[in-house]
């Protein structure tokens, strides 16, 4: 039944967190796209069948339930217990009934399942100890993994629609603008522009029609916030575009969602759906008489139209290329018609914000860069995944802390933030305190906040080839700076970790950055040069190395590096001979090996799984067989 | 509009200088301009001038798809805005009279304008079968063929 | 009327118009490449780069392409600032290792210094220059035949699926646009291919020339009646002198 007065929501709420106060023990399967590809939908159907072969009254009681994704992807499939916020991780649908019998029977915890603190193989009961979600402070994702995403109730059970509900009932357009300039947020998609400026502007800019259009995309690689929150709250984004609608006056929005994210897709339609049946989107929202409208419009996939106006394109049915904005969008966006675009993690705390008001989220953060910021956190840390922290925590204790180290405990080399748009961070910036500023003042940027941990078998010159190949196929094309730009440079990357580098070619990659930061079209273009950037400011002698002594110190290219086995330390473990590609490494286990140099083809597998230290080591290539043997430990 | 643009065909002798006049007040670069104005012979030293009527609700306007052709309204003449056309030619083929003429040697539409306001065949016609003539003369002519009878009648006769 | 100063020269442009218009308008010659009157500005090729900045702004400037650039009041606007002709000398020595054979790119290469391409150049050298004008052209004559295809190093102009583009009409905008000459063509009295499509040609009854796709004939039928099409302009001028004769009450046109 549709909702339709301010009462009638507070009893909706009421209902619902009642039928959910009665569901005392709750078993919650992670089911978003990181566990769904480890099988987690096995799992839940496992336990929705066991459950339902018991009695009735158990099931009242009892409730298992599909959620978003919990953050913590690589344990998964991820199965938590309420109300102890018990955490079992890598669960098979074998071990459903063990989990039944024992820890909801017997309250007897599983200890085979638990998470193991990397430092110390100590198992953890609870979700809430865990390093990884200990230091956490989630606003964008507070319902991702509490919530069933398919469930209205659910989420009006977790405070869903609330700031919603007090925007419409209780403050005017301009009050609701003023709420948000108190909470200081800004575009959570990157550039950092105040939130409540572009409403202002969209609001008060003239047109007949007006929009709101959320940015899901995210195309950056490495990067899955956005994703993570369109299946495990979709209703958060919603929430959002309503009040952000209310605003500035709009009765029409898109959520611009990318093909390649299906569950998000349909969580989102689903969300759409099930809110306009209940009267909380579409025609005379709660009863108030306002209209907004809200419509999934599906990507391509292009990189690309993460650009505003490329994406405003691409809903409009045109080919998703960017043009010049010398006109704002909220004077000129959508159709040209006045347009407000904010990035889905953007939408989802502005709920919380009006919920909670203004204030409370400039409590957390810095001076300038105030609330919460989710990262994808991904590379050589131990825990990767999604994770939430107020504006202003330091890079180290985001790796360290949360991250948990280094894999392998290896030296830490840098940390690429902002996806391929951003910069590579060395060693002594770990201190930083990560905001809008801190980031760009550093030659990076926040971006969708990538988090890309590297370590000391990273070569930097091959990571800036790395994100020239990705943008070179995800250039639209449109300019010649950023087209050719891009072709040009990767031209000189090949040579560089080819060993063909000459002197002269930093300057030449200086000169062809700087001309495509100043003559591209967008900002696809004006920022590719990143990358490179940063890590010629930080990491200039590993390109000089490539340059002039065509050495690569990581020893990762593999025009450069050849690899050797000592025979001192090689115990013999055969370990190498079984992960190497081209049958490479001759000697019979407990016996000394050796690598055939002619079939090496320098992938360095061998490397990465020796036991010993010192046995296997690389070595420039022109060195072979020379006494300049590059310690790996 | 000031003047009105008047041809009188029983005054043509077919000499052909208004087409010189016309081809060169067009050219540039010691190159001549394809004659916007045409000499069809009806006879031993006669001829008809046929040169672009102005029409009213002109086709060369209606079909160009980037709005290159416009009335000069100081001069009534239909123009081609040579920034804004694309060559795609659809007046030359729309032009009911063949009016519309395609200039081989500078590659381009052409036709009559004119001269923006005088035009240069006009002064190098030796009988008068060509006139640029106030207005409010033009309304009071003695000729057989009063003026605008026979513009509005060949319009009239449009395929 | 917006008054802004261009290159030291103050400027009255009318409201609405971009930089570009408003600094040719005054004499001062900005180069450009995708940049043509009858179609949308585009903002391609980045060689109309101009320096804006404001008395305001404490010497600090932006970049700007004029081409789609709105002049505002109060402006001052540099076209051949240090960095202006440093970026666009990057640009079109980028661009002369694309198209390293194309005359007008040599000839603007040639105008910042450059003779030849400090870059790669493509082994397999092109003439299209991918300015979009020909695309842009085929959107205003309201036809969309063709399009970009692909992306970034791979963008390359083309019919849909590279096959004959069903919605071409033959008209040649395209290929008369193409400031390279690239789009290439054949036309007879009898048929005409382009983007490997063939046309047959509407031909004048009287004097058999054909003048006109059939297919572009259709297409604007409707626009102007589709009757007038059916002659070439030549025998339609005779029809004329003929018809005056008739009116005048004279003999016929020998």
């Amino acid at each position: 039944m549709r909702i339709e007065s301010k009462q009638a929501f507070e009893e909706a709420v009421k209902a619902a967190t009642a039928l959910n106060e009665k569901r005392t023990r709750e078993i919650m399967v992670c089911c978003g796209t990181g566990c769904l590809a480890n099988g987690s939908q096995a799992v839940a159907d496992a336990f929705a069948q066991r459950i339902g072969d018991l009695g009735l009254d158990v099931k009242l009681s009892l409730h298992a339930k599909t959620t978003g994704c919990h953050g913590f992807c690589e344990r998964g499939p991820l199965v938590v217990l309420k109300p102890e916020g018990i955490l079992y991780t890598k669960v098979k649908p074998r071990d459903v009934d063990e989990i039944l019998e024992k820890t909801v029977g017997n309250g007897e915890i599983i200890p085979r399942l638990l998470y193991r603190n990397p430092e110390n193989r100590q198992p953890i009961e609870k979700y809430e100890e865990i390093p990884f979600y200990k230091h956490q402070v989630r606003v964008s994702m507070r319902n991702i993994g509490r919530i069933d995403p398919a469930s209205l109730d659910d989420a009006l059970a977790h405070g869903a629609y609330a700031g919603m509900a007090r925007a419409l009932f209780e403050l005017t357009p301009e009050q609701v603008i003023a709420e948000v300039r108190e909470s200081g947020l800004r575009g959570r998609g990157g550039a950092g522009f105040s939130t409540a400026r572009k409403w202002d502007a969209t609001r008060k800019a003239v047109g007949e029609r007006k929009f709101v259009l959320c940015n899901g995309d995210e195309g950056d690689p490495g990067a899955f916030k956005d994703r993570s929150i369109m299946e495990g709250d979709p209703h958060a984004v919603i929430e959002g575009m309503v009040i952000g609608a209310y605003a500035i006056g709009a009765r029409e929005g898109y959520v611009y969602v990318r093909d390649e994210y299906p569950l998000a897709v349909h969580h989102m339609n689903l969300a759409i759906e099930k809110a306009k049946e209940r009267g909380l989107l579409g025609k005379n929202i709660l009863g108030t008489g306002f209209d907004f409208d809200l419509k999934v419009s599906r990507g391509g996939g292009a990189f690309v139209c993460g650009e505003s106006s490329a994406l405003m394109r691409s809903i409009e049915g045109k080919i998703g290329e960017p043009r010049a904005k010398y006109i704002h969008a909220s004077d000129r966006g959508l159709f040209d018609l006045p347009t407000a675009l904010n990035n889905v993690e953007t939408w989802s705390v502005v709920g919380q914000i009006l919920n909670q008001g203004g204030a409370w989220f400039a409590s957390m953060g810095t001076k300038k860069s105030k609330g919460t910021k989710s990262f994808s956190l991904v590379g050589k840390v131990k825990n990767t995944g999604l994770i939430e922290l107020p504006m202003g925590t330091t890079l180290r204790h985001i790796i360290f802390d949360i991250g948990g180290g280094i894999l392998k405990n290896r030296p830490f080399k840098a940390v690429q933030t902002g996806g391929p748009s951003g910069g590579c961070l060395p060693a002594d910036k770990l201190d930083l305190p990560v905001d809008y500023e801190v980031l760009s003042e550093n030659g990076s940027m926040m971006g969708s906040g990538g988090m890309i941990v590297m370590d000391d078998r990273t070569c930097m010159v091959d990571v800036a080839r790395y994100f020239l190949n990705f943008l070179i196929d995800e250039s639209c094309g449109k300019c010649i700076p950023c087209r050719e730009g891009l072709k040009q440079m990767l031209h000189i990357f090949d040579d560089l970790v080819e060993g063909r580098g000459k002197p002269g070619d930093i300057e030449r990659i200086e000169r062809l950055c700087k001309g495509m930061q100043l003559g591209s079209l967008c900002e696809l273009g004006k920022s590719a040069p990143n990358p490179v950037l940063s890590t010629l400011q930080y990491f200039r002698d590993e390109y000089e190395a490539h340059i002039n002594d065509k050495v690569c110190p990581a020893g990762m290219c593999r025009e450069l590096t050849t690899y050797k086995i000592n025979h001192d330390p090689c115990t013999g473990c055969h370990m190498c001979t079984r992960v190497c590609p081209t049958d490479a490494i001759s000697g019979k286990p407990k016996e000394k090996h050796a690598i055939d140099q002619q079939l090496c083809i320098s992938c360095g597998s061998c490397f990465d799984v020796c036991p010993e230290e010192q046995c296997i080591v690389f070595l420039p290539k022109k060195d072979i067989g020379g006494a300049h043997a590059t310690a790996g430990n | 509009m000031d003047r009105i643009y008047r041809v009188i065909p029983e005054r043509c002798i077919a000499c052909g200088k208004c087409e010189l006049a016309c081809a060169f007040a067009h050219g540039g670069e010691g190159k001549p301009g394809v004659s916007r104005i045409s000499i069809h012979r009806r006879g031993p030293d006669l001829g008809v001038p046929i040169v672009c009527l102005q029409c009213d609700d002109a086709a060369c306007v209606a079909v160009c798809p980037v709005h290159a052709l416009s009335r000069n309204e100081a001069t009534g003449a239909i123009e081609v805005d040579y920034g804004k056309c694309v060559n795609c030619r659809m007046c030359v083929a729309a032009c009911p009279f063949g009016n519309m003429l395609w200039d081989e040697t500078w590659h381009c539409v052409a036709k009559c304008d004119l001269c923006h306001g005088a035009p240069k065949c006009v002064p190098f016609c030796p009988t008068g079968a060509l006139e640029y003539i106030p207005a409010d003369r033009a309304g009071r002519t003695p000729d057989k063929v009063a003026p605008g009878v026979l513009r509005s009648e060949l319009i009239a006769s449009r395929p | 009327m917006p008054r802004l100063v261009i290159d030291g020269k103050t400027v009255v442009a009318k409201e609405g118009t971009f930089l570009l218009q408003a600094a040719r308008e005054a004499g001062i010659d900005i180069p450009t490449l995708c940049e043509h009157p009858a179609v949308e500005p585009y903002g391609g090729c980045r060689m109309c780069l101009v320096d804006v900045t404001r008395p305001e702004w404490d010497g600090w400037s932006k970049m700007v392409v004029s081409c789609l650039f709105p002049v505002e009041d109060g402006i001052i606007v540099s076209t051949k600032s240090e960095r202006v002709m440093n970026t666009r000398r990057v640009v079109i020595d980028l661009l002369l290792a694309r198209c390293p054979n194309t005359p007008l790119v040599q000839k603007m290469a040639a105008e910042y210094g450059i003779e030849k391409t400090s870059y790669v150049q493509n082994p397999e050298p092109t003439d299209c220059i991918l300015c979009g004008l020909c695309t842009r052209v085929c959107d205003e004559m309201g036809t969309s035949a063709i399009s970009s295809s692909s992306r970034g190093a791979g963008r390359e102009i083309a019919p849909p699926f590279n096959e004959p583009p069903p919605d071409c009409i033959g008209c040649l905008a395209c290929a008369e646009i193409c400031p390279t000459g690239f789009i290439k063509y054949e036309t007879s009295n009898s048929k005409r291919v382009i983007w490997n499509k063939e046309f047959e040609m509407l031909r004048c009854p009287t004097c058999g020339r054909g003048h006109i796709t059939k297919a572009q004939a259709a297409w604007h039928d409707g626009k102007v009646p589709g009757r007038y099409f059916e002659q070439c302009d030549a025998c339609k001028r005779k029809a004329q002198a003929a018809m005056a004769v008739t009116l005048m009450g004279g003999s016929q046109i020998r």
